[in-house]
């Protein structure tokens, strides 16, 4: 059956149209890490790789395998996650994001994988590019 | 070129339902208003009879198309109630000693369902497993077989990959052993020939909307003789000799009728011109590689593509074509179920390869403008979300 444009909120499919954040960091110095999760089970498969300079995420950029509403929440993650300090990151969780987003209750597990990409990335230690 | 801004997306999901021809919708239309043709066709008076002369010439076209005579079609809802008559009501009527059925994995829920149901009231089904290509083969039939068996049922054309069941050997084989053999035809009356009295088949299901017909309308084919024992589902009138209780919807069956006999009168030019559309749709798609398709090309109907793209979720595609192209896919998130396509996974896709899976299905109205514009669409949404993929999922995911 098709999508149903109704399923999603307005926020999912602006950003599911737009996808900004997606790809990889451009070349640059500064310290980069990476965060994966990977939950095929799920449907879901998520990545983050964030430059911090001066003790801040200077960006950050996603990439991302699942629905609609998997894509959306790593855009917005990765969006959030962009001049913050490492150590209010973990304010991104699933909850936050499935509020802002609307998402459906049956979705929240794929979040959870944004959630524990995003754990991923705060747990590794950060390499100089 | 179609699904320009503002202009409709193209409609690729005939295999779900197709649109109802003008043609049908006009002779429909002709019996609603017919002042003539107002009364109960089964009453005695005189308005009833004479209504029922149209009924019987429905009956007769819709015969015509598989090759049956007209007083061996009972009218039905659909051909998911035809499939529950054909399955319940055979299954039911063998007798104690024969509580046997023989049926696959890649039915459509309908038969699935009756299947499971007549497990529930103590009969043994055996579930035959299709070949990677989604064949199920004679030989398989064969040795499915015991003494006890009441029926084998067995899709014609899968819904989904659109394969064809070589439905002669089969019913030779079943008729060697007095077994009947039912087909769901639901996917392929009308699409490829049919001859119900050369196969061998005792009964066959049909319905008119997948032919553009009317949906709420189908029909069940059963064989005069031997003619297999089918006990009805409902009561009240004796309507259907019997066998299908309820006061007849003379437009549905008109429209029924006409869509048939458009349909016999085209199936073989439309189904050589689907057939080339969806091979061209199917190497314009090579865009969007690595991509694999599911089921055997060939023996198929003409019109069903189930196709995979390597590392594609199944619901961002089709949102992603939204508005643009109308097609099914086989992902947990669309179906009414919340569960992987069952076909598809018997085929012995991963979970990951259904989840990429469209299924895109031609009729009557799609055009090679459409197939181009659909090919483009899809080239180009598959290319866009892979941009997003994480390193290494384009080959995990597949």
């Amino acid at each position: 059956m098709s999508a149903g444009r109704l399923r999603y909120s307005p926020r999912v499919l602006e950003l599911f149209r737009t996808l900004p954040g997606a790809g990889a960091l451009p070349a640059g110095t500064g310290e980069v890490v990476t965060g994966e999760a990977v939950a095929l089970d799920r449907g879901a498969w998520v990545r983050f790789e964030a430059r911090l300079e001066g003790g801040r995420v200077a960006d950050c950029r996603f990439r991302a395998f699942g629905c609609p509403h998997t894509l959306a929440a790593a855009a917005l993650a990765a969006s959030k996650m962009v001049a913050s300090v490492p150590a209010d990151a973990p304010a991104i969780d699933a909850r936050l994001l499935a509020r802002e987003l609307e998402v459906p209750a049956e979705k929240l597990g794929r979040l959870l994988v944004v959630e524990d990409a995003i754990r991923a990335l705060l747990a590794e230690r950060p390499r100089v590019q | 070129m179609s699904a320009a801004p503002g202009d409709p997306p193209v409609y690729l999901d005939y295999a779900a339902t197709a649109p109802l021809d003008a043609r049908v919708a006009a002779v429909m239309a002709e019996c609603l208003s017919d002042p003539g043709l107002q009364a109960n066709p089964s009453s005695a008076h005189a308005a009833g009879r004479a209504a029922a002369p149209r009924v019987e010439r429905a009956r007769a076209e819709v015969a015509a198309l598989v090759n049956a005579p007209p007083e061996s079609i009972v009218f039905t809802s659909g051909a998911t109630e035809s499939v529950n008559l054909a399955v319940l009501g055979a299954a039911r009527a063998s007798g104690a000693a024969n509580r046997h059925i023989v049926t696959s994995r890649v039915e459509h829920r309908a038969g699935i369902d009756a299947c499971r149901q007549l497990e529930r009231e103590g009969f043994a089904v055996t579930w035959l497993q299709p070949s990677t290509e989604g064949r199920i083969e004679a030989g398989q039939v064969m040795e499915a077989l015991r003494p006890e068996t009441a029926l084998v049922t067995l899709m014609h054309a899968n819904n989904e990959t659109g394969v064809l069941t070589d439905l002669h050997a089969i019913a030779a084989l079943c008729d060697a052993r007095g077994v009947p053999l039912h087909a769901d035809a639901a996917q392929s009356a009308g699409k490829v020939p049919i001859d119900v009295a050369a196969s061998g088949v005792a009964m066959l299901s049909f319905c008119a909307h997948k032919l553009g017909g009317p949906k709420g309308v189908g029909a069940l084919y059963l064989r005069r003789r031997p003619r297999p024992a089918v006990q009805p589902l409902q009561f009240g009138g004796g309507h259907e000799r019997g066998l299908r209780s309820g006061t007849l919807a003379l437009h549905q069956l008109a429209g029924f009728g006409a869509a048939c006999a458009i349909a016999g009168a085209t199936l073989a030019e439309e189904g050589a011109r689907i057939r080339a559309l969806r091979e061209r749709l199917w190497l314009a798609l090579a865009g969007a590689a690595p991509l694999w398709r599911n089921g055997a090309r060939e023996p198929s109907v003409p019109g069903i593509l189930s196709v995979g793209f390597a590392g594609m979720e199944g619901e961002s595609l089709l949102l992603e074509i939204d508005g643009r192209i109308d097609a099914s896919s086989g992902s947990a998130c669309n179906s009414a179920s919340g569960e992987p396509s069952y076909v598809l996974r018997a085929l012995g896709l991963s979970d990951e390869a259904i989840q990429g899976s469209l299924r895109l299905s031609l009729g009557r109205g799609t055009t090679a403008e459409e197939i181009d514009c659909a090919a483009k669409i899809l080239v180009q949404a598959v290319a866009r979300l892979r941009t997003a993929l994480p390193p290494g999922a384009l080959e995990r995911i597949a």
